[in-house]
């Protein structure tokens, strides 16, 4: 009997970054079938694959034996495949019922819209996985939590025999976990086979079946639950270090230039985070996607300021209520979205490069573009940009470079804090180890740096002392770099033995 | 669990203080006669204002209502004159609209131009393009052709049922049939439509359509009401339906937004000039309460929404 | 999509300016005549005058409006504007008996404060701007016609100001001369200033501009403002040039002023765009409107053609791209014009 879903050796890359290398997935009918590993380690992308929205470049997958030939959400919409996403793909402005209804039939324009049937067959659905929200309401006006019961109920619907969960808990309550947890025993009692991706050791160990590791774009392994402890899971994830080279700490750490005391920010989900910034000192903010990382970035860079708690900046006690202010106080921000935050991708790289320093470059408010073209070229030379000039628009750009782009426009401000968020995501290997040194001279020349990075090996290889985000808060300080073990666990919640 | 207010509740109450004051000081605003009177002429701007609400809800914009009415009712008027029947003439004005209609469909959604520029040139030509043809001569009707040939009063009487009958055919359509449905999903989330099997340029071009086609029957209606058709008919019918609709809780940014709400929109706008009248306001205050209620009602529904 | 367009924006702006130059000779050799040495028609250096005193409100209420379309934003209320600002000039003059000189910096000051109006509510409640100003189009329409109760104009302007809406200045007319000044305060401020830069920045991407430390809500709050200033001077040349300050007065220009800019170059969706283009454009329609109206052809030809020219000028935008590919996020700041339709 052949398994209800299996992948054979998928690849796939995206340009230079090689996301899957090879992965062979089985998924039995009935089973909960757990997907484990770090950022980057390739889950998404074996997920999108098995869900139609990228095709793989070599490797094949069958749904009960039958080869699918063809990738598409339909094809995989055909195959009985259902993803539940973090973000829900529902129309914000229609009804519970009237998604539930678009969803699960292709609708003919002249037909009339069966109120009464769609609400009674919506509720059902609703009832069935034991969520109690009216039919009648406005998508946009459901919790997350309640959006994704509503998918939940689509995917059941549409009969879907594979249920994808991407990190389903991520934003629940513990009532809410509790039903979803139902959910899934009823799906797998009732023949559903379920992929669960999720961090929650916890939970894998009480959902599912057996736990597949994904490292670097390979599977490391497959076990059944209950042969298997959390600590081998954990290292099954880090895996060996790769071996690559670090600058050397050559920095030395000397006075506080910042503090923070019990900085809490509500609409940022952060609260109640004490920490000293030294300079010349690197300190690695680790935790998982989602945990209050960037939320923190924010609050420290004005765009969602503290509402409790003291800064102090070189003794002097501030608030920082915009980028503005921030950045006049010497903080930088090099943000993780760079197309949406880092870059202005319509406009030309010196344009770019200049953008957080007008004051500075352009005394009297007027524009001088020898001195921006300057600054532009120096700093194309200095982090090895690769672009057809100065003049060139930031979408012309690989990624990298852009990066590089966006890191030069807040290095231009000669900060004295500088926060850098996923600096070399999606990043070439050669340009990162550029980045990386970079980040090692400011350090030495005597800024604080903030790095948040999900890659483990790197917040290892260049943090002097490492701060592990959890809910919103500090959940570990390491004032040492601790070893990948003991990191992830801190990471996941979980105490390491 | 998060609970909202309806939309349209302060139009409600907006609509009932206005008519709870005429009704102390000034009920003759009451009377009969004036009212259907009033009624009668406002029935094809409610056609429009529809249209108008549904490309709005589809996340475009159409300010060439107004120069589609025009030569929508010109045509009828010509077809008239040369002695066509009145089935013909309103099949005319219809077909002028739904040519109108589908040129800003076509260019919105196939050509993928921005509508409030499209529809601003093709304002622009239609209105030129008229000027031009009828040098600003009014076409005489034949007689027997006003109020199909009936009295004023029983005249007025069927525009008004046509009108409001029209009106819950669209407001049903857009509630219970599933291109309604479309159209509701496509200016929600264009993308997500897409991907649900929903196609946003036929839907979108549709609604352009739709709005030229009613504009060509409002015309019709127009022209049933007066000897004449004026080629300067419809300025500022543009304005004023979108004021309504906006006013009645069509978020102008798509997807949201109940026809009867523009309707009651169209309502408390029209009545504030007879209203001023009779409360012994003075007419020339006019335009400035009208920008006031647009800017008010756009003002309550942001902290409605905010709030949530 | 859109595109810096760098490349692509001087072409659109040569040919705008080509086909500016075809028509102004088109006219100019057609619709130009002789007698007994003096020159008749569009050629006459009286028509050509008086065909830049007509362009020059329409061209202000351009001018304020290309910043204010560069930040992704739109406004429909610089023709009231214009209008409320001409009566309470005449009326501050008139009835109020003030000097001229302070009549016109209180008239400013009413433009400023109807600028902010619209600034308060679309960049501090951030309202879409569509709205905002259909709202105050109506509104400031309507209080000039409650300030002259429905039929007031104002009328027996001293010839001292009448020469700045019908007289020279050193052999120009006099508002011309202003509209040179105002164009060329605006193209620096757009061209070679950071404040235009961050308006372009803030017009492709305002949360972009944002994480940038550019305070996004400042400057759309300033590009109203400086609009309804500009209104008002307009208005107050137009009182000029009429010697009549009326309620109707700029009734339709915003729509003229928006076809022109969009005419020369600028995206509706804003980021790109230039003030020569705004400028070129302004000068493209009046000279082909007036134009006719002296080659004696029908004036209505000129409409159509301008909406013609308008679509030619869109989808000579839209079909100028790159070939990369990159979805948009929905932006709603002038919530329509849309994201593209998938």
């Amino acid at each position: 009997m052949p398994p209800l879903l299996r992948a054979t050796h998928l690849t796939k890359s995206f340009g230079a970054v090689r996301a899957l290398r090879g992965v062979s997935f089985e998924l039995e009918a009935g089973e909960v079938h757990a997907l484990l590993g770090e950022n980057g380690a390739g889950k998404s992308t074996l997920i999108k694959v098995i869900t139609g929205a990228h095709s793989p470049d070599s490797g094949s997958l069958e749904v009960d034996g039958t080869q699918i030939e063809h990738f598409s959400p339909r094809e995989a919409h055909r195959h009985g495949i259902a993803c539940i996403y973090q973000q829900p793909a529902l129309f914000p402005d229609l009804t519970v019922a009237e998604n539930i209804a678009l969803r699960l039939e292709n609708p003919r324009a002249w037909s009339l819209v069966r109120r009464r049937t769609c609400r009674i067959r919506a509720a059902e659905l609703l009832k069935r996985i034991g969520a109690d929200i009216s039919p009648d309401r406005e998508i946009r006006n459901l919790s997350m939590s309640e959006q994704q019961l509503v998918e939940i109920a689509c995917a059941i619907g549409v009969g879907a025999r594979i249920v994808v969960m991407d990190e389903p808990t991520a934003s629940l309550t513990q009532k809410e976990q509790h039903l979803l947890f139902h959910i899934v025993r009823e799906l797998r009692a009732s023949g559903v086979g379920v992929i669960y991706i999720s961090h929650r050791l916890e939970e894998i160990f009480t959902l599912a079946d057996r736990v597949t590791v994904l490292r670097d774009g390979a599977s490391v392994g497959t076990n059944p639950v209950d042969t298997i402890n959390e600590n081998e899971l954990i290292g099954m994830m880090i895996g060996r270090e790769v071996s690559h080279i670090y600058p050397p700490r050559e920095s030395r750490p000397a006075g506080v230039v910042l503090s923070l005391r019990n900085i809490s920010c509500k609409a940022g989900g952060v609260h109640d985070v004490s920490l000293d910034l030294r300079r010349g000192e690197i300190i690695g903010l680790a935790g998982l996607v989602g945990a209050g990382r960037t939320e923190l970035a924010r609050v420290l860079f004005g765009i969602t300021p503290a509402d409790n708690g003291n800064i102090v900046l070189n003794g002097k006690s501030i608030t920082i209520d915009s980028p503005q202010e921030a950045i006049a106080y010497g903080i930088a921000y090099v943000p993780e979205d760079r197309r949406r935050h880092g870059v202005i991708l319509e406009m030309k790289i010196s344009q770019n490069m200049s953008m957080a320093i007008h004051e500075r470059l352009f005394p009297g408010g007027w524009l001088r573009k020898a001195a921006e073209n300057e600054l532009a070229q120096r700093f194309i030379s200095q982090l090895g940009i690769k672009s057809s000039g100065a003049n060139a628009t930031g979408e012309t750009l690989s990624g990298g470079n852009q990066q590089k782009v966006s890191l030069s426009r807040w290095l231009a401000t000669k900060p004295t804090v500088l926060i850098l968020d996923e600096p070399t995501q999606g990043v070439d290997v050669g340009a990162k180890s550029e980045i990386h040194k970079i980040i090692r001279e400011l350090a030495a020349e005597g800024l604080a740096v903030i790095m948040i990075s999900s890659d483990l090996p790197e917040i290892r290889g260049m943090s002097d002392r490492i701060a592990v985000i959890r809910g919103g808060t500090i959940a570990a300080m390491f004032e040492t770099v601790p070893d990948a073990q003991a990191l992830m666990a801190a990471a996941l919640g979980h105490k390491a033995a | 669990m998060k609970t909202t207010l309806p939309r349209e509740l302060p139009l409600v109450l907006a609509l009932v203080l206005v008519f709870g004051l005429l009704a102390l000081v000034a009920p003759e605003f009451f009377d009969r006669k004036p009212l259907m009177s009033r009624f009668a002429q406002e029935a094809p701007v409610l056609i429009v204002a529809a249209g108008t609400s549904l490309v709005i809800i589809v996340r475009q914009i159409d300010i060439s209502v107004g120069s589609q009415f025009a030569v929508s009712g010109i045509v009828a008027g010509m077809l008239a004159s040369y002695g066509a029947g009145v089935a013909t003439c309103a099949a005319g004005a219809l077909g002028a609209g739904l040519l109108m209609g589908a040129i800003n469909g076509l260019c919105v959604a196939t050509l993928r131009l921005p509508s409030i520029v499209v529809t601003l040139a093709t304002m622009v030509i239609w209105r030129e393009a008229l000027r031009l043809t009828q040098q600003g001569q009014f076409i005489n009707l034949p007689s027997g052709f006003q109020w199909f040939g009936l009295t004023l009063e029983s005249g007025q009487m069927i525009q008004i049922s046509a009108a409001l009958a029209l009106f819950s055919l669209l407001a049903w359509f857009a509630s219970n049939v599933s291109a309604g449905r479309f159209i509701y999903a496509v200016g929600s989330d264009a993308e997500a439509a897409r991907l649900s099997g929903i196609p946003p340029r036929i839907t979108t071009f549709a609604a352009f359509v739709l709005l030229g086609g009613l504009c060509g029957i409002a015309a019709f209606m127009n022209a049933l009401q007066t000897p004449q058709v004026d080629p300067k008919s419809g300025t500022g019918l543009e304005m004023k339906v979108i004021a309504a609709s906006v006013v009645g809780g069509i978020a102008i940014n798509g997807g949201r937004g109940r026809l009867w709400g523009a309707f009651l929109g169209l309502l408390l706008l029209t009545t504030i000039s007879p209203a001023l009248t009779y409360l012994h306001v003075e007419a020339y205050w006019e335009k400035a309460v009208q920008g006031s209620i647009i800017l008010l009602a756009v003002i309550a529904e942001t902290i409605r929404t905010r709030r949530v | 999509m859109r595109t810096a367009l760098r490349p692509t924006l001087v072409r659109h702006e040569v040919i705008l300016a080509a086909v500016l130059l075809i028509e102004w000779f088109y006219f100019y050799f057609t619709a130009t005549s002789e007698k007994r040495g003096i020159t008749f028609g569009f050629g006459a250096l009286d028509s050509q005058f008086d065909l830049l005193r007509h362009s020059v409100e329409i061209g202000l209420l351009a001018l304020a409006v290309t910043p204010i379309i560069l930040t992704g934003g739109i406004d429909l209320s610089l023709g009231s504007t214009l209008g409320l600002c001409s009566i309470v000039f005449g009326k501050l003059w008139q009835d109020a008996g003030a000097p001229l000189w302070l009549a016109g910096l209180l008239t400013i000051v009413v433009g400023g404060l109807a600028g902010t109006i619209n600034a308060g509510l679309i960049a501090k409640l951030r309202l879409p701007p569509l709205i905002v100003t259909l709202g105050t189009f109506s509104l400031f329409r309507g209080l000039a016609e409650a300030l002259t109760r429905g039929t007031a104009t104002y009328t027996g302007f001293p010839s001292s100001f009448l020469l700045l809406g019908q007289g020279r200045i050193a052999g120009l007319p006099t508002q011309g001369w202003l509209y040179l000044l105002v164009t060329i305060v605006i193209w620096l401020l757009i061209h070679r200033t950071v404040f235009g830069r961050t308006l372009r920045a803030i017009g492709f991407s305002s949360e972009g501009a944002r994480y940038a430390g550019i305070p996004v809500n400042r400057r759309i709050a300033a590009v109203y403002v400086f609009a309804g200033i500009i209104a008002a001077l307009a208005g107050i040349i137009y009182t000029s040039r009429l010697g009549q300050a009326k309620a109707d007065a700029g009734t339709g220009y915003e729509l003229y002023a928006i076809t022109a800019v969009v005419l020369g170059g600028t995206s509706i969706f804003g980021g790109t765009g230039s003030v020569h283009g705004t400028i070129l454009g302004v000068a493209a329609i009046a000279v082909l409107t007036k134009g006719l109206v002296y080659a004696r052809q029908p004036q209505e030809v000129g409409g159509i053609l301008t909406g013609a020219l308008l679509l030619l000028a869109l989808l000579a935008s839209t079909f100028a791209k790159s070939t990369f590919y990159r979805t948009r996020t929905a932006k709603t700041l002038t919530a329509p014009p849309q994201p593209k339709l998938p």
